[in-house]
């Protein structure tokens, strides 16, 4: 063997890795860094929460951008349920290599500012109609302390559905509009074998019901969350849960449920009205033998709903062409066209004043007339529980909710406790960011 | 020949073992003992999901879950999970392989009906198991009724949601070590059976006298693995009922994904992980001290 | 003779009415396969389907590429089985029937995979699979489990019910370690080993949180990420497609059980050794 050429070759190699090391160091937090050309790589991390096609609409939609964008290059990545994603998103940001671009439930947003994750793209925005053409409620979702971290792309508020076979057969044709008349109509609606109830007059979707709680004390008036605590024990949180355990009470409705086993019991006729996703919108009205009716879910002070779903969102640590590029993304999927269609596919509400004001969407409405009801609902959504360590406070409150529609606690108590636990968590974490 | 073996054997043998060993070993410390290793030193600190900084805790985490009220009562429903559905779901599987360990008719029918819910994938299973639980319209309430017994509320109530995974559990957990115990039958000599039928000993008998004490290797074999198996339960918790209603069926192991994946406290999720190991080695011990010392091997 | 046949009549009697509440869920999925998505729930439209609908099955296979899943599904669960037949013969040989020091505390350790959460060891695999740069591969969700601490206790068992004897006869023939475990021990074990590789396959096969985490690509994804597709949803499942896809994930698995089940009659030492 030629020694002293091997040493050479050995050093040489030497300094090429550790070159190559400072490299990988210096854009470490960016290996799909472009490499010669101009082309930007991305990734987009996406949930699927509606149903199988999606997956199907989403790879169309990103290979239509492809090929009309020839400098950006996104790569669609399902990540699971929303659950999956951010569980993904977070072990990428772990590792310094996040997707450019992700899709999360817009409780999150708290969590991901937390990380220093996010790029504000408020200025971008502001150049751009973004903040005159999406309704306020749906970009609220992405806002923080009047900054924008992305775009609203699939939002959902729940909805009253109710079958209209049952309340034809007893005579009832409106659907409730306040909280006494919902109460009412569920127990017109409420039918008993002895002491076995046959059909529920009301079920709401259970694993959510937190969610569609929130709306219930929105109805009472209040936002139950700030950016850094919660109000469960606020008189208007403790009444909406005292409205609940009176439903319970009465015998209209079930104590608990689950958010597969509640659609399920809405299409078999098990429960006459039913809370569910609007997401769920095609759903029910497809695989249900009946007509489905769809209203706003009644108001008792006012009406209000809470935003499920959510924005895409664009990673703050990657070189500007990159953050650019993102955004030429997340502007394309929201677009006037997009949304329309994303809309009319899936049954998400649009996001944008002008895809409602086209003609395609206003010919949906007539075909859809259901649609029209979660658009005029959603100018009374807003954000769904955006505090840090959203996903803890969630479980405190389903704990409180269970415990006392099970009849083991009190309204008040269980969610004084839960208010607590929950600021006590909150600030947890807000220590561990600073 | 055999003096050589003799001369050799203690030393060679270890030799031997360590290559032997080797492959596994290697896998092991890269996938589990690193890990473990990793969760040890985590558990010390405050480890959060995403962020690369880490700050010494002590013993706060340790602290932190004896408090925690959750982590009892997942404890709690883990336990009680385990103590009922592994010795049903035994005593099934074994009465199972010695029917299916004979020549009857259809036989690899029963064998694949008996094994295929161990097939299914959790999220499908999870799915159609709640349209069976579902009050009202579920196949379930309405045998419960035709057999006159009262009907109930199931996943939706916080009494019955634990014990209703368990009955499916014992659907999917039969069949599963029904096929273990199966292939430990194909290892008795079956003339041992032929004399026993001679002498008029009754099928009970050869049950409890000869078959079990045969297969007992496979048998404590199958009594770990279920008790393990059923701390890890976690699929069809995380599809049917999330935990819900009321904490009614959170276990250990959703107990632990949520702190480590939901609520990015990596900490605590390792805190956790570690208690349990040395509660769960400590069991094993236990089990391996007892059962264990009434193993009776054909080889020795 | 007719003593036995009685016998077997009676156990048919016991069997049929517990196979048919078992195989029930079986029997459901299909029908609703077949079904229309209104008939799913309606009660007045009875058990069986109208008209059998087989368009939820292509309708199924449209929402992801299932034929690359398939291929991925097969190559995964494959090569983990390969490689754990190796890695687990040779362990559960070295515990059965080598003298070695501290041999209890290595199977103790053996046994450490099987006894620690798998989502406590979730976060510090992902970082090892990516620092070798395994990430969106298909190695990247075989690698944790060619090691099997599960496969080494079940073999060790059962090759100490293999009887002395036979290991000393063939020492005698002049074999070693390794001819006495591939020659001896692994042929009288075998119906252990395939229920080893059943189980091994079908618990693989239906992996699902491990592979979505470290695969991004279409093209190095399996089974389970389709079918969570078609389960994992804000609207209630998509009940029709999602029992098709089912049939689908689930048809090759039946189809090997039931053609390697037939080893568990009549083996070996089943029969007798002379």
């Amino acid at each position: 063997m030629k020694t002293t050429k091997s040493t050479i070759s050995r050093r040489h190699f030497l300094q090429s890795s550790s070159a190559a090391i400072t490299a990988a160091g210096l854009f470490g937090s960016s290996p799909l860094f472009a490499q010669g050309n101009d082309e930007v790589k991305l990734q987009f991390m996406y949930p699927v929460g509606v149903s199988g096609d999606i997956n199907r609409i989403v790879t169309e939609m990103i290979t239509e951008f492809n090929t009309t964008h020839e400098k950006i290059q996104v790569e669609a990545i399902y990540a699971g349920s929303y659950d999956n994603t951010e569980q993904k998103v977070m072990t990428s940001l772990g590792v310094g290599d996040p997707p450019a671009t992700w899709l999360p439930i817009n409780s999150a947003l708290q969590t991901f500012l937390s990380m220093d994750a996010l790029a504000d793209v408020t200025a971008l925005a502001k150049a751009d109609d973004i903040y005159q053409d999406f309704l306020p409620g749906f970009l609220s979702i992405c806002e923080s302390e009047e900054k924008l971290y992305g775009l609203p792309f699939q939002c959902s508020t729940p909805v009253l559905y109710y079958n209209k076979e049952i309340f034809a057969k007893a005579g009832i044709n409106k659907a409730p509009d306040t909280w006494a008349e919902l109460m009412e109509t569920a127990k017109a609606l409420t039918v008993r074998d002895g002491s076995d109830v046959t059909q529920w007059g009301l079920t709401f979707g259970g694993g959510w019901h937190d969610w569609i709680f929130e709306s219930f004390v929105r109805q009472n008036g209040l936002v139950p969350w700030q950016q850094d605590k919660v109000m469960f024990d606020a008189p208007e949180s403790i009444d909406a849960l005292e409205f609940w355990v009176q439903m319970v009470k009465a015998g209209v409705m079930p104590a608990a449920s689950t958010w597969q086993g509640s659609a399920n019991d809405f299409m078999a006729g098990r429960t006459a009205m039913l809370y569910h996703s609007t997401g769920s919108l095609t759903n029910l009205r497809t695989s249900s033998p009946f007509d489905v009716g769809v209203a706003f879910m009644p108001k008792n002070k006012t009406y209000g709903a809470t935003i499920g779903g959510g924005p895409i969102l664009m990673a703050k640590d990657q070189p500007d062409a990159h953050l650019e590029a993102s955004w030429t993304f997340a502007r394309w999927m929201t677009n006037t066209q997009n949304q329309t269609h994303w809309c009319k596919s899936t049954g998400y509400i649009a996001a944008r004043k002008s895809s409602w004001e086209g003609e395609e969407l206003k010919s949906f409405i007539n075909e859809v007339p259901a649609a029209k009801v979660a658009l005029d609902q959603a100018a009374y959504a807003g954000a769904f529980l955006q505090v840090p360590g959203y996903h803890k406070v969630r479980e405190y409150l389903k704990s409180a909710i269970d415990g006392t529609l099970a009849g083991d606690t009190d309204p008040t108590g269980a969610l004084k406790e839960a208010t607590v636990k929950s600021n006590k968590e909150i600030e947890r974490v807000m220590r561990r960011r600073s | 020949m055999s003096m050589r073996i003799n001369f050799f054997k203690p030393k060679h043998d270890t030799m031997v073992a360590v290559f032997m060993l080797l492959p596994s070993l290697v896998f092991l410390a890269a996938f589990t003992y690193w890990p473990i290793i990793r969760s040890i030193y985590f558990s010390f600190h405050d480890v959060m999901l995403g962020s690369d900084k880490i700050f010494f805790l002590g013993w706060e985490n340790y602290e932190r879950v004896l408090q925690d009220s959750l982590f009892w009562k997942s404890f709690r429903n883990t336990a009680f999970y385990t103590l009922i559905t592994i010795p049903v779901a035994i005593i099934c599987a074994l009465l199972l392989a010695v029917a299916l360990d004979t020549k009857i008719r259809a036989v690899a029918l029963y064998r694949s009906i008996f094994f295929y819910p161990v097939m299914i994938p959790s999220v499908a299973a999870g799915m159609v198991w709640v349209f069976l639980y579902a009050p009202g319209y579920g196949p379930i309430n309405g045998m419960m009724e035709f057999l006159g017994l009262p009907k109930l509320e199931w996943l939706y109530s916080s009494d019955w949601a634990l014990p209703a995974i368990m009955v499916m559990s014992v659907w999917k957990y039969s069949g599963y070590f029904m096929l273990i115990l199966l292939a430990a039958l194909q290892l008795v000599p079956r003339d041992l059976y032929e004399a026993a039928r001679l002498d008029g000993v009754s099928a009970w008998h050869q049950l409890i006298h000869i078959t079990i004490p045969l297969i007992s290797p496979t048998l404590y074999f199958v009594i770990i693995i279920g008790i393990l198996h059923s701390y890890q339960i976690f699929d069809y918790v995380y599809v049917m009922t999330q935990g819900g209603p009321a904490d009614a069926t959170n276990v250990l192991t959703l107990y632990i994904y949520q702190n480590a994946f939901q609520y990015q406290d990596i900490g605590f999720a390792s805190t956790v992980a570690n208690m349990l190991l040395l509660f769960i080695g400590g069991l094993i011990a236990v089990i391996a001290s007892t059962i264990g010392r009434h193993v009776h091997y054909l080889g020795k | 003779m007719n003593q036995s046949l009685l016998k077997r009549y009676g156990l048919h009697g016991i069997l049929i009415p517990i196979a048919l509440l078992w195989i029930s869920p079986l029997l459901w999925i299909l029908v609703t396969s077949v079904k229309t998505r209104v008939e799913v729930f309606d009660a007045s439209s009875g058990l069986l389907p109208q008209n059998f609908i087989w368009d939820n099955y292509p309708a199924a296979m449209a929402v992801a590429p299932f034929g690359t899943y398939m291929i991925n599904s097969v190559l995964v669960t494959g090569s983990i089985l390969a490689c754990q037949i190796v890695t687990i013969s040779l362990a559960a040989f070295a515990f059965a029937r080598l003298t070695f020091p501290c041999k209890n505390l290595i199977f103790s350790l053996f046994l450490l995979q099987i006894m620690f959460p798998i989502y406590a060891i979730f976060l510090t695999n992902f970082i090892t699979v990516r620092e070798l740069g395994l990430l969106n591969s298909l190695p990247a969700m075989v690698v944790p489990f060619i090691a099997s601490g599960y496969g080494t206790f079940m073999l060790r068992q059962a090759f100490r019910q293999v009887p002395t004897e036979l290991a000393d006869a063939a020492r005698l023939d002049g074999c070693g370690h390794f001819a006495t475990l591939w020659h001896v021990y692994l042929p009288l074990v075998k119906p252990t080993l395939v229920a080893f590789a059943i189980i091994s396959v079908v618990t693989h096969w239906n992996d699902y949180m491990w592979p979505l985490l470290v695969t991004n690509s279409e093209s190095v994804r399996t089974l389970p990420i389709g079918l969570g597709l078609l389960a994992k949803s804000d609207s209630g499942a998509d009940w029709t497609r999602l029992m098709a896809a089912t049939v689908i994930v689930v048809s090759p698995l039946l189809l090997l059980f039931v053609v390697f089940q037939r080893r568990f009659v009549d083996s070996f030492m089943h029969a007798g050794l002379k």
